[in-house]
C-alpha cells in the first residue's frame, strides 16, 4: 500500500498507471465502443480512411482497425506479461540460490547463465521457435528459456550484498532456517531492482513479441496481434498508411506506459533515508 | 583559379559532351522479384531462373506471343511425320554469342543432356530415342513409340540449345558464364542483387535486341519495385501489387499492362488425411468459398474464378464452370460425411507471397461460416514446398504455371498419381484419369485428344483434391517511352522486343 501511494505520488508512475488503466478499460469496453466484428470480412468496406464510422480506418478485408487494435492489446499484454514475469520468477529463484549458497552451486548456476548469455537474445529465441514451430505456446517456451538470466544476475548480486549485512548475520545467531532467511529476509530486499528492471523488460518484450509475429514466428492470423497487424499492412502502406500507423502507435503507447511505470516504481521503492 | 574559356573551346566542349550522350549505351532496367537459382536449364524450375535463361539461350521452337501456337526459334522449319514418330528440324544460320555457329551436333548434345539422369526434366525428353544428323543444319529425331507432347516439349526452356564443345570443356563452370544464341549475353551476375546482360552481337533476329544492354534488378518487395519505377531507377517493374494497378496507371509517365497467363491458384488438400479423404468434404469446401469475392477482395478484380487446378489453355472446356458459392449445400454435404459440427484443420501458406497470404486469411473467414476452423501457418516458401512434398500437411495454398502451350505438362503435375508429384502431393488418385493421361500422350493432336483433356479436367473438378480458387492476372508497369514489353501467357517476357523512345 505504501508502495502504491508512493507510486501515485511520483508523476511518472501516476501517468504510467493512468495510461495502462485507460488501455485496459478501452480493451474491456471494446464490444460497447465498437459495433464491428474484429474478424468478419466486408470487402465492400475495404481500405476506408479513418472517419467517424471507423476511427482508425479499415484494412484490406474491410475489418475495423480500432476494434482490431483494441482486441490485439489482449494478445500483446498477455504475451508480454507472461514472457516477463514467468522467466522473472525462475531467474529470481536461481539468483537467490546462487547468491545465498555460493560455492559450487553458485559456480554451476552462473556458468549456465553465461551459456545462455553468450547468445544474442533474438538469435536464441528465433532458433528455439524455429525448431519448435511457430505458435503462442512455443513463444512462451522460448522466452522462458532465454529471459530469466537478467533477473538471475541482478538478484544474485543483491543477495551477495544483503547476505553480508548485519541483520542477516543476526538471523544466524538466532538459528533461523535457511529457507526462512532466504525467502523472508533476503528476497524482499533483493527483489526491488529486479522489479524495476522488469518494467523496461516489458517494453522490450512487447517489441520482441511483435517482432516475432512480424517474422511469422509468433501469433498466427487472424489474431489481431499488433506485430501481425503491421506485417499484414506492408503491401498497403502507400494507399492505406493508417493500417500500419495505428498498431505502431499502440506499441509505442504501451512502451511509454511501462517506461513511466518503471520510472515511478524505482522512485517509490527507493529506501528512505 | 578558373581559366577563362574562349567561346570556341566552350562550343567544342559542348559538342563533345553531346556526342558523349548520344553514344551512351541504351540500357533497359527491369525490377524482378526473384533471383535465378541457376542458369543450367536442366537443373531449374523456378521462374527467376527460367526467365533469365530464356533471354540467354534459344530453343528450336518456342511458344508464340499468343500462347496458342509454336513459332520458329533456332529451327527455321520442321516436319513431323504422320505417326508422330519422326521429327525433322532444319536449323537457321545462327551463331552463339562467341561467334561459333549453332550446329546439329549442339542440338543432339543439348536434347540428350535434357533427357539424361542429371536432368530434372528427363521424362519430357526420354521418349526421343534416336538422333540422326543429316548435316550441320539438319537433324532428325525419332521416337520408339508415340509420345504426342514430344514436339511441344522442345519449346521448353529445358531444351535450350547449348554449345557442346564449351559445356563439355567447362562442365558446371559453364553456367557461371554461359554462352548461348539468345538475344542477350550474361555480363555479370551479383547474386541476390542484379543480373547484367549485354546485347548478343551475333543474334539471328536482325536488328534485335533494340537496346544495347539490360539489367535485371532483384527487388523482392512488390511495393519497392513500384517505388523504384516511380523514382526512375528502373524502366519496367514486374508484378506490382495488384491493389496498386489503378493508381499506378493514373500516374503521369507510367502505364500498366496485365494479362492472365497459364496459371491456376488453389489449396492442396492432403487426401491421405481425414477428413480430406472424403470427396463430399472436399466438394463442400469448394462450395463454401466465394470465389468472386476472392477475385475482388484479394486480386482487386485482376483475375477470374477457377473451375479446376488446370490453367485455362489449349483444349480447355468452355462449359466447365467453377463450383457455385453455396454455403447451405456445403453444410449439407459436411453433415452427410459426418462432419455436421465442422472440423479443425491447418492451412500452410508462403509468408512471402502477399496474394496467397491474403487469400488464406479470407479463406479462414469464409470456411468459418460452415464450421470449418482453419489454423493458418505462415511458412517461408522453401519450407512450405518441403512440407507439402513430404506429405506433412493438411491444406496448403499453392499454384501452378505452365511453361508450355500443351496442357500435358500441368495435367500430369496436378492430376496424375502415381507421377512425379502424385497429383501435386494431394495423393488423390483417379484410375480413369490415369488411363486418359496415358492415352492422350499417344493420341495425335486434334479433337479426340481434346476430348480426353476435357474429361480429365472434369474428373479433377468433380474429385476436388483442391479448393479451386482463381486464375490471377500477371501485371507489369513501365515508364513512358518503353515500347513492346509484355508478359507472355507462359509467364516469361522477351526483352529483345523492347525499345526505349525518348
Amino acid at each position: 500500500m505504501v508502495v502504491l501511494r508512493n507510486l501515485l505520488r511520483s508523476p511518472a508512475g501516476a501517468l504510467g498507471l493512468l495510461m495502462l488503466a485507460l488501455t485496459a478499460s478501452a480493451t474491456a469496453l471494446t464490444p460497447l465502443l465498437s459495433p464491428y466484428d474484429p474478424f468478419a470480412l466486408d470487402f465492400a468496406d475495404a481500405m476506408q480512411a479513418p472517419s467517424a464510422l471507423h476511427w482508425f480506418g479499415t484494412d484490406n478485408f474491410g475489418r475495423d482497425i480500432f476494434t482490431r487494435v483494441m482486441v490485439g492489446a489482449v494478445y500483446d499484454l498477455r504475451l508480454a506479461l507472461i514472457c516477463v514475469f514467468g522467466p522473472m520468477a525462475i531467474g529470481v529463484l536461481i539468483g537467490l540460490a546462487a547468491g545465498y549458497f555460493g560455492g559450487r552451486i553458485d559456480a554451476a548456476l552462473m556458468r549456465l547463465t553465461d551459456v545462455v548469455w553468450a547468445f544474442p537474445f533474438y538469435v536464441l529465441v528465433l532458433a528455439i521457435v524455429g525448431v519448435l514451430g511457430p505458435s503462442e505456446t512455443n513463444l512462451y517456451i522460448a522466452f522462458f528459456i532465454v529471459n530469466w538470466i537478467g533477473y538471475a544476475r541482478i538478484v544474485r548480486g543483491e543477495t551477495l550484498l544483503i547476505a553480508r549485512l548485519e541483520f542477516i548475520e543476526a538471523t544466524r545467531v538466532l538459528r533461523y532456517g535457511r529457507l526462512q532467511v532466504m525467502l523472508r529476509h533476503i528476497l524482499p530486499n533483493a527483489l526491488t531492482p529486479a522489479l524495476v528492471y522488469s518494467m523496461s523488460d516489458v517494453v522490450l518484450t512487447v517489441q520482441a513479441v511483435a517482432a516475432m509475429s512480424f517474422f511469422g514466428l509468433g501469433v498466427q492470423p487472424p489474431a489481431p496481434e499488433w506485430g501481425l497487424l503491421i506485417v499484414e499492412s506492408i503491401d498497403f502502406m502507400r494507399e492505406a498508411p493508417w493500417m500500419t500507423i495505428f498498431p505502431g502507435l499502440a506499441i509505442v503507447w504501451i512502451g511509454i506506459a511501462f517506461s513511466l511505470l518503471g520510472e515511478g516504481l524505482s522512485t517509490a521503492l527507493k529506501p528512505k533515508g | 583559379m578558373i581559366p577563362r574559356m574562349t567561346m570556341k573551346a566552350l562550343l567544342l566542349a559542348t559538342a563533345v559532351a553531346m556526342t558523349g550522350l548520344a553514344a551512351q549505351a541504351e540500357t533497359l532496367r527491369v525490377a524482378m522479384s526473384s533471383d535465378p537459382l541457376s542458369l543450367d536449364p536442366i537443373a531449374t524450375s523456378d521462374n527467376g531462373s527460367i526467365w533469365t535463361q530464356l533471354l540467354i539461350f534459344d530453343t528450336l521452337i518456342r511458344p508464340d506471343r499468343t500462347g496458342e501456337g509454336l513459332e520458329p526459334g533456332l529451327a527455321e522449319s520442321w516436319t513431323v511425320s504422320e505417326d508422330g514418330l519422326t521429327l525433322t528440324f532444319k536449323l537457321r544460320d545462327a551463331k552463339f554469342s562467341d561467334g561459333t555457329p549453332v550446329t546439329a551436333e549442339d542440338v543432339q548434345f543439348s536434347i540428350a543432356r535434357a533427357a539424361s539422369e542429371a536432368s530434372g526434366w528427363g521424362r519430357f525428353y526420354r521418349p526421343i530415342t534416336g538422333f540422326q544428323i543429316m548435316n550441320d543444319h539438319e537433324i532428325v529425331m525419332t521416337l520408339a513409340e508415340p509420345f504426342t507432347p514430344a514436339f511441344n516439349n522442345l519449346a521448353l526452356f529445358a531444351a535450350a540449345i547449348l554449345p557442346k564443345a564449351q559445356v563439355e570443356a567447362k562442365g558446371e563452370a559453364f553456367f557461371e558464364a554461359p554462352v548461348g544464341s539468345g538475344p542477350f549475353v550474361l555480363k555479370a551476375w551479383n547474386r541476390g542483387s542484379k543480373i547484367e546482360l549485354e546485347k548478343n552481337p551475333h543474334y539471328w533476329q536482325e536488328g534485335k535486341p533494340h537496346v544495347d544492354a539490360a539489367v535485371l534488378e532483384i527487388v523482392t518487395e512488390p511495393s519497392a519495385r513500384v517505388i523504384k519505377l516511380e523514382a526512375g531507377e528502373v524502366d519496367i517493374a514486374l508484378d506490382p501489387p495488384l491493389n496498386q494497378l489503378e493508381a499506378l496507371d493514373a500516374k503521369d509517365g507510367i502505364s500498366v499492362g496485365q494479362t492472365i497467363p497459364y496459371r491456376a491458384d488453389f489449396v492442396q488438400l492432403n487426401t491421405t488425411k481425414k477428413p480430406f479423404d472424403d470427396e463430399r468434404v472436399r466438394q463442400a469446401l469448394n462450395l463454401a468459398v466465394d470465389k468472386e469475392a476472392l477475385v475482388q477482395g484479394v486480386l482487386y478484380g485482376a483475375g477470374k474464378p477457377a473451375a479446376s487446378a488446370m490453367p485455362v489453355m489449349a483444349y480447355a472446356d468452355p462449359d466447365l464452370t467453377p463450383y457455385a458459392y453455396d454455403p447451405a449445400r456445403a453444410k449439407e454435404l459436411l453433415a452427410e460425411a459426418g462432419y455436421a459440427g465442422g472440423f479443425e484443420a491447418q492451412l500452410v501458406v508462403d509468408s512471402g507471397a502477399a496474394t496467397s497470404r491474403n487469400a488464406a486469411i479470407a479463406l479462414q473467414a469464409m470456411l468459418q461460416q460452415v464450421g470449418v476452423k482453419l489454423k493458418v501457418q505462415m511458412l517461408e516458401g522453401g519450407t512450405q514446398w518441403e512440407t507439402t512434398k513430404a506429405g506433412n500437411y493438411e491444406m496448403s495454398v499453392s499454384y501452378t504455371t505452365s511453361d508450355t502451350i500443351d496442357p500435358d505438362q500441368i495435367i500430369g503435375f496436378v492430376g496424375v498419381n502415381p507421377e512425379r508429384a502424385n497429383a501435386y502431393h494431394t495423393e488423390w488418385r483417379s484410375d480413369r484419369l490415369n488411363e486418359l493421361y496415358a492415352a492422350e500422350r499417344k493420341a495425335l493432336d486434334g479433337p479426340e485428344r481434346g476430348e480426353m483433356f476435357q474429361e480429365m479436367v472434369q474428373i479433377l473438378h468433380d474429385g476436388a483434391p483442391y479448393i479451386f480458387l482463381y486464375h490471377p492476372a500477371s501485371a507489369w508497369a513501365v515508364k513512358d517511352g518503353v515500347k513492346g514489353f509484355e508478359v507472355l501467357p507462359t509467364s516469361n517476357f522477351r526483352l529483345e522486343e523492347v525499345s526505349i523512345e525518348n
